[in-house]
């Protein structure tokens, strides 16, 4: 039993090869068409971090630390050796999770993840997301802002609240809102040491980037790769910061061709 | 017999930024550049207030002092720096530093440092406020506005351990806060410690106040959430086995015009309307979408089309006629401050905010001569609430 309650969003076959999918600002949507994609040939399982989705927020949780000592705990109650997918926040996560090491973490997937600070003390290397205005995040997030799939909801999401939602989803993104805001306000959006440690990374290792995404760069993509050691490195075209809901074939594929 | 004190709260606006510069700008607080600042007319405008207050010194004002942040609302900026000058530019009345930023502010220590420090500049007249921020105050300090009202509990806890321990270091190793070594001089001229006071409607809040014996004030809170805060109040010290408040436990903030006749008074305090119209305008993510403002169960009522937080009728008439601005000739602010006073259960303390929005500095000073001459003398012996009630 792990210490903490998690909702886990499970899909696929459960002997196939497993996917450990670490989100970024929202759980996983069981609607979003990737997930069916990877279920296909792999067993999918997304939990919601603390004070994310239905996973309770323990009154003590709310560090860094704590996020990866809980996805060490996610880990050590897998049945097999996993690949480990992050995105974005999550994609910090993963990130942290591979330099902690795990035997079951056999290889990283990081898709436009933050976490690591590259640039001068007064250049912004991440679009601080609670400090800038929603018209200009849902901008900045999207390769085409006015294609991204209903009912999802990915950074910007301010920007397009409409009457067509409910009330529990609104509810839903405030307390995800509010608790990504915890572990990530200050420094924002990265641990100042990571950048240190990631050529302790040893599984294979694919950085995946929004050719678009304009709320960390792929140059910031390409620089994050080249410290971890023997990392690839690419980017999905006409994506932004969210490439698995705008370009869910690509996204797809390429995943398929780094397990295989 | 209740003496009621008035209370002179001034935030030194700064309302002189075109219009246009203003329409333009997503948020006239925190983000609004400095250019628009002329150090000039700054340096009046402090020069200004700073006269207003030694004139409430005179007359027998207390005076409030806050700061707010990298917009028009407010020049001060750092309460403890503006109160230090009041206290020693002062010689009677109590000042009131409600508050400096301490949810904001890294070091609950060296806030207590400064408070202390005040006090004894100023011969124990210093009363120490606490308010919880604002959202874009979390922006321009740089704190997280998660769970700010846990820090802002534990930093009121430190800064009273510093201001009451003087028998060498403490250690503190808090949730939020660590200090191993706590040893502060001078201590508070006043023994045990400045009394507390917090600025709040948040119900569970004004119970803990309660607890505490913290005074209570709200901010334009108006009558029924004004009643209410202060039953709360009051209902947690009876359920806690402890002594009824008396009503200087209760403190009001309200827009305020004493003029020679209404119609004077009613004329300059449409004036004060600035600070709704104008002064609170907030991009989006630094108000309603700003992480921690609400429970996230009530989002949808505010994030829904149409919901807007924005006061719509601002005139002196509907502000008066909700309890938010108390304006008119001496005898009309009186009735109006007494009617207040019962409808809300008893509150001793009224804290005027005059010197607001595009009022004058020279209206403001005829407004305190008339609070102070003519308002307060009104408002002293009043008949307890219940016992009039009761009579009744």
């Amino acid at each position: 039993m792990m210490k903490h309650e998690l909702e886990i969003l499970r899909a696929g076959d459960e002997t196939a090869d497993t996917l450990l999918l670490i989100h970024g600002i929202n759980p996983i949507s069981p609607k979003a068409a990737f997930v069916a994609d990877l279920a296909r040939s792999h067993y999918v399982v997304a939990p919601s971090h603390p004070g994310f989705g239905a996973s309770p927020l323990p009154p003590d949780f709310d560090t860094m630390y704590d996020m990866v000592n809980l996805y060490l705990d996610v880990l050590d109650h897998l049945p097999d050796a996993t690949t480990v997918v992050g995105f974005g926040f999550g994609g910090w996560i993963a990130a942290e999770l591979a330099v902690a090491g795990h035997p079951k973490l056999q290889r990283l997937v990081l898709v436009d993840p933050v976490g690591i600070k590259i640039g001068g003390r007064e250049d912004r290397d991440i679009v601080h997301m609670f400090n800038t205005n929603p018209v200009e995040l849902n901008h900045r997030s999207w390769h085409d802002p006015a294609a991204r799939p209903a009912g999802i909801y990915g950074l910007g999401w301010q920007a397009v609240i409409s009457d067509d939602m409910t009330d529990a989803e609104m509810i839903s993104l405030a307390r995800n809102w509010d608790s990504l805001c915890l572990f990530a306000w200050r420094p924002h959006m990265f641990n100042p040491q990571l950048k240190n440690w990631l050529h302790r990374i040893s599984v294979p290792t694919l950085v995946l980037w929004g050719e678009s995404d304009r709320i960390v760069t792929p140059d910031y993509g390409r620089h994050y790769a080249s410290l971890i050691p023997g990392a690839a490195f690419e980017t999905i075209p006409r994506a932004g910061h969210h490439p698995e809901l705008e370009q869910p074939a690509a996204f797809v594929a390429a995943i398929d061709r780094f397990v295989s | 017999m209740t003496n009621m004190e008035l209370w002179n709260h001034c935030e030194n606006p700064y309302p002189f930024v075109p219009a246009e510069v203003l329409d333009a700008a997503e948020s006239v607080r925190a983000s609004l550049p400095s250019k628009y600042c002329d150090p000039e007319i700054a340096a009046r405008l402090y020069d200004e207030v700073f006269e207003e207050y030694q004139r409430c010194d005179e007359v027998g004002l207390n005076i409030v002092t806050n700061e707010h942040h990298s917009g028009i609302n407010n020049l001060w900026a750092a309460s403890p720096v503006i109160t230090g000058i009041v206290a020693r530019m002062t010689k009677k009345v109590r000042i009131l530093s409600l508050g400096t930023l301490i949810t904001v502010r890294p070091d609950p220590v060296r806030v207590a440092t400064e408070y202390a420090t005040i006090d004894v500049i100023s011969r124990g007249r210093l009363d120490i406020g606490f308010v919880k921020s604002g959202a874009t105050e979390m922006v321009s300090g740089d704190a997280n506005p998660m769970r700010i009202r846990e820090r802002e509990w534990e930093a009121i806890d430190l800064i009273e351990k510093t201001l009451t321990s003087h028998d060498g270091p403490f250690s503190w190793e808090g949730k939020f806060f660590t200090h191993p070594h706590v040893n502060v001089w001078p201590r508070p001229y006043q023994q045990p410690r400045p009394e507390f006071w917090a600025a709040t409607s948040d119900m569970p809040t004004c119970a803990e106040l309660g607890r505490r014996g913290y005074v209570n004030t709200l901010l334009f809170g108006g009558y029924d959430r004004t009643r209410q805060a202060f039953e709360t109040y009051k209902q947690a010290r009876a359920a806690a086995a402890l002594p009824a408040p008396g009503e200087d436990r209760f403190s009001y903030m309200a827009f305020c015009y004493v003029g020679d006749t209404d119609e004077e008074a009613f004329r300059i305090g449409q004036k004060i309307a600035w600070f709704l119209t104008v002064s609170i305008k907030s991009a989006p993510q630094m108000s309603k979408f700003m992480p921690g403002q609400l429970p996230p169960e009530l989002t949808p009522a505010a994030w829904r089309a149409g919901a807007s937080k924005r006061p719509t009728n601002l005139t002196v008439e509907a502000l008066i006629g909700q309890g938010q601005m108390f304006a008119g000739n001496p005898d009309t602010v009186v009735k109006q401050i007494k009617a207040f006073r019962e409808r809300v259960g008893g509150v001793g303390r009224i804290i005027m905010m005059t010197r607001q929005g595009l009022v004058t500095h020279a209206e403001a000073m005829k407004s305190f001569d008339l609070a102070a001459n003519e308002v307060l003398p009104q408002l002293q012996d009043l008949s307890p609430i219940e016992q009039r009630a009761a009579a009744e």
